[in-house]
């Protein structure tokens, strides 16, 4: 499962481990934290040997700047996700090839690398958070889930995603947020 | 809770804010435990979403190359980042690759010019300006270099103003001085402040800017607080050359309840010889007649004189 409020508090301690230099709680987050951050770098950038050295450089600037993290300001994990999201658009601008822009709803779980036992007890889980998150999706107009899929994974401004989607930025922006709140709905609905 | 805040909190999330806004945000986020729960809500949203990807184990030894690569540089405490700080994310993430640093870098560095913000656009285009017309003056005989200008038009319901701003060239043609163009607009957009014509004294009134890249025919306007449509009727937007006074359509705004909004428009048949005289206005034209191929319904911003 994504990790709650009670992993979320641990995952703090461990930040603030990490951040005073403590390796044992570096390779724990990396052990926590790996396999969601190098499937959504391989989302934004499409080429798993880049995913592989994006991913590294991530990990790096996690271990450099841990002691800078402010719980109050964001979770652990989403901090981790924009430093992720930021070494991979850096990545995509340099290179400006075209990510991968399957739907969410569209991708199966025939992909999940069944490697380790660890890694098929976190699989098993991420198809069932799929499946509550492809309902979730199924309830969200078509619109707004393309302009939160390209906010989410891919390297374009605003405007950029407009021109797509031949919408006006304002449109855009609200399409996003309203999908993401509707997404939040739903999922606070589904909760079991 | 407002739109407006539950958009920033939805952008604050997924990393779209500038790093002004995204300070600003911040500070607001530290007082306010009902925003603080709004974005954790958001971000439990996106932690799903993302761990409802594929789970893809990256190999096995990734782990051990991070270690070695730590190993050979840096420890954080020489980092300076030995406990948690007082300083702000933003600070720490500074040393990031930001967004802005990363277009910096990037191909398309115009992209970083356009972001940090209008008066850079302008202090910087006006210095090389500057050095390009010292630089000519020696060698009368070689052609004037004329660098790529967006031409900026404010507009209100008494009229319009226009003044020229210099942009960098863009290096890939048409679809990257789109963008450009874009980057600009939407920082404009955001930014409104930073506008190179004056906005009207009352802003609730109707108002707008339009940008246009004479060479591209394409541009931005932004329009706000325009007056509701009369049934069967559309907002066209026209440009006037004042040299040849021809006019010529430039699109029409989409039909929505919105009185604000931001479009890209562009001239279907561009002149070969590029004016420098140009206007730009928008009337409401009756939509229940043919496509009209002249401005004869009422004036909402601008005026159509030539």
């Amino acid at each position: 499962m994504p990790p709650d409020t009670d992993t979320s508090a641990a995952e703090v301690l461990l930040l603030a481990r990490i951040g005073a230099g403590d390796r044992a709680a570096f390779r724990d987050l990396y052990a926590r934290y790996s396999a969601p951050l190098f499937s959504f770098a391989l989302r934004l950038v499409g080429d798993r040997a880049a995913a592989e050295e994006l991913l590294q450089d991530a990990f790096i600037k996690i271990w450099r700047h841990a002691g800078d993290y402010d719980p109050r300001k964001s979770r652990p994990f989403t901090w981790t996700v924009t430093i992720v999201r930021r070494t991979c658009l850096d990545h995509l601008r340099a290179r400006r090839s075209s990510p991968a822009f399957s739907p969410l709803s569209a991708e199966t779980s025939n992909s999940i690398d069944f490697t380790t036992a660890e890694t098929a007890r976190r699989s098993a889980e991420a198809r069932e958070t799929s499946q509550r998150v492809d309902q979730a999706l199924r309830g969200i107009p078509g619109e707004q889930r393309r302009a939160l899929e390209l906010a989410l994974f891919s390297e374009f401004t605003h405007a950029e995603i407009a021109r797509q989607l031949a919408q006006p930025i304002g449109t855009i922006k609200s399409w996003i947020r309203r999908g993401l709140l509707d997404l939040r709905a739903s999922l606070s609905e589904a909760q079991p | 809770m407002n739109p407006q805040l539950e958009e920033l909190a939805t952008l604050y999330v997924l990393d779209r804010l500038e790093p002004g806004e995204r300070t600003a945000f911040e500070s607001q986020l530290l007082r306010s435990p009902e925003l603080a729960t709004l974005v954790h809500e958001l971000e439990t949203a996106l932690t799903r979403e993302i761990h409802s990807l594929p789970q893809h184990a990256p190999p096995a030894d990734l782990l051990a190359r991070v270690e070695s690569r730590l190993d050979s540089t840096s420890a954080p405490a020489a980092d300076g980042a030995a406990a948690p700080s007082s300083r702000s994310r933003r600070d720490a993430t500074g040393a990031l690759p930001s967004r802005t640093a990363a277009a910096g870098g990037s191909v398309f560095p115009w992209l970083a010019v356009a972001r940090w913000g209008i008066a850079a656009v302008i202090a910087v285009s006006v210095a090389t300006l500057a050095v390009q017309s010292l630089r000519r003056s020696p060698a009368p005989a070689a052609p004037p270099v004329v660098p790529p200008v967006v031409l900026v038009f404010g507009l209100d319901s008494q009229g319009s103003a226009l003044t020229r701003m210099p942009l960098p060239p863009a290096a890939g043609g048409s679809a990257e001085s789109f963008v450009q163009l874009a980057s600009l607009a939407e920082n404009l957009w955001e930014n409104p402040n930073k506008l190179p014509v004056a906005p009207p004294a009352a802003s609730e009134s109707a108002h707008g800017y339009a940008l246009f890249d004479p060479d591209s025919n394409q541009g931005f306007i932004a329009i706000r607080h325009l007056p509701a449509l009369a049934p069967g009727h559309r907002y066209y937007v026209w440009i006037a050359d004042l040299s040849s006074r021809r006019i010529t359509e430039a699109g029409v705004l989409p039909a929505t309840n919105a009185s604000s909004g931001l479009y890209s428009f562009a001239v279907a048949s561009p002149e070969k010889e590029k004016s420098a005289r140009l206007n730009l206005f928008i009337t409401a034209e009756d939509a229940s007649t043919d496509k009209p191929s002249a401005p004869h319904g009422k004036v909402v911003l601008g005026n159509k004189e030539l």
